[in-house]
């Protein structure tokens, strides 16, 4: 029965993981793809999930490996372009994400530019409600490292938020 | 009376409690900087929410929905009770290495599928073929018995599940006075057509199966919350909505005992 329990969760949970898709991703596109590889992925590991345990910090932390590994393959592959192009810099804010942000609003503007780790700090906390402990947890790292990211994610916003309010 | 910085934001987190709260909000009150810098603490957070709630609430892809009930599906194959020989097992994904594939090639990967397929079933697994339909039937809540699914005991025609095996025979031979067995026959009852339909509690499914062309087909079928699993258990008895719905459904009151018996003797009306 529990692998029923489990397939009716992680329904139940699909809105929220899409919202937290969008929130690492800032494109709905790539924010589809990452719902798709995660959910594809909690199917194959379901025997792994500990009934009892929360479904959710389990689902969230192989969505957010899953979009890390992302943005790792994304760097080498600009990388490499970069250097056949004789030098050009073309990273993850290079022209498709700045084209992107117009799109997004002060606010989206904002967490896009914040680097990766301090926008999952931002996102779990401020958004999706976790605790420091559950959200340090999902990132796989000490509580006093997320307090530290959430804090300076947070002002980056609040000083980028300043200037437009 | 001081508070920190980490201590405030921690009190706008939700982070502290009792007594380190209560102080945090005392001092709150009776200083307007505090106030203010939880004031936009809160901004931010309901910024951020304005901007991304509305994702959740939009319709969730079919695809998404489809993969898990197609999972959910093929757990209830292998969990059923009428376990089938080994030989027909049928081998497990689990044991397949995992993909790696990156956004692109996944991209890639779904256009060419979604010119080959109908979007919404792109993602099915094709081994399992009793239909997409009824795999997303399955978690969005007409759950049927893992004993039955797969098993002899219901087989699909047209779309349409029906019972076949021992259910069959059940349907076909069992009163509603009978002792209760793996099948209890709660009710039974002609519908407007003038079909035989009964309402039966099967182990952890019970239904509403009406006798057409010779076959039960199965109109309804609920998780009963009978598994040994108590936590299926839901706020309303499945047997009492399906007791209404059979009452909707009849024409007149349910079969006494001695009509029963004559329908029984006369197959159902076959």
């Amino acid at each position: 029965m529990s692998n029923n329990r489990f397939c009716e969760e992680l329904t139940a949970l699909l809105p929220r993981l899409r919202r937290f898709a969008r929130g690492l991703t800032h494109d709905a596109a790539d924010a589809d793809d990452l719902c798709q590889q995660t959910v594809e992925r909690a199917l194959k590991s379901r025997q792994q999930w500990q009934e009892g345990t929360r479904l959710d910090a389990w689902v969230y932390r192989i969505m957010r490996n899953q979009w890390i590994d992302e943005v790792r393959a994304r760097t080498r592959r600009s990388q490499t372009f970069a250097h056949e192009d004789e030098g050009e810099t073309v990273g993850m804010a290079g022209d498709r994400d700045t084209e992107n942000l117009v799109e997004l609003g002060n606010i989206g503007r904002a967490l896009a530019r914040l680097p990766e780790e301090q926008r999952e700090a931002v996102v779990l906390v401020l958004v999706e409600g976790f605790s420091y402990k559950e959200a340090a947890e999902i990132i796989g790292v000490p509580q006093g490292t997320l307090t530290s990211r959430l804090g300076r994610g947070r002002e980056a916003l609040m000083r980028e938020l300043g200037e437009t309010a | 009376m001081t508070v920190t910085n980490e201590e405030l934001i921690a009190f706008a987190d939700g982070e502290l409690s009792g007594a380190d709260a209560a102080r945090v909000e005392v001092a709150v009150a009776a200083d307007p900087v505090l106030a203010s810098r939880i004031e936009r603490e809160r901004q931010l957070r309901a910024r951020l929410r304005g901007h991304l709630d509305p994702v959740a609430s939009e319709p969730v892809p079919e695809s998404l929905s489809l993969m898990i009930a197609a999972a959910a599906a093929e757990d209830m194959e292998q969990d059923m009770i009428d376990t089938p020989p080994p030989a027909q097992t049928p081998p497990q994904a689990k044991t397949q290495p995992a993909r790696v594939l990156d956004f692109a090639a996944a991209r890639a990967r779904r256009k060419a599928e979604s010119k080959a397929a109908k979007p919404a079933q792109q993602t099915v697994p094709r081994r399992w073929g009793i239909g997409a339909a009824i795999a997303a039937s399955l978690v969005l809540g007409l759950m049927l018995a893992p004993q039955f699914l797969g098993s002899s005991a219901v087989t699909e025609r047209n779309g349409a599940l029906v019972a076949s095996g021992s259910l069959a025979r059940g349907l076909d031979t069992q009163l509603a006075s009978d002792e209760p067995d793996a099948l209890r026959i709660l009710s039974s009852f002609r519908r407007e057509n003038g079909n035989y339909c009964r309402v039966y509690e099967a182990g952890a499914t019970s239904g509403i199966a009406c006798k057409f062309n010779g076959e039960w087909t199965l109109e309804r079928t609920v998780a009963s919350g009978k598994s040994e699993s108590s936590e299926y258990r839901q706020a309303g008895s499945p047997v009492s909505e399906l007791m209404t719905a059979a009452q909707n459904m009849a024409v007149g009151a349910p079969l006494n005992a001695a009509q029963e018996r004559a329908a029984r003797v006369d197959g159902w009306g076959r």
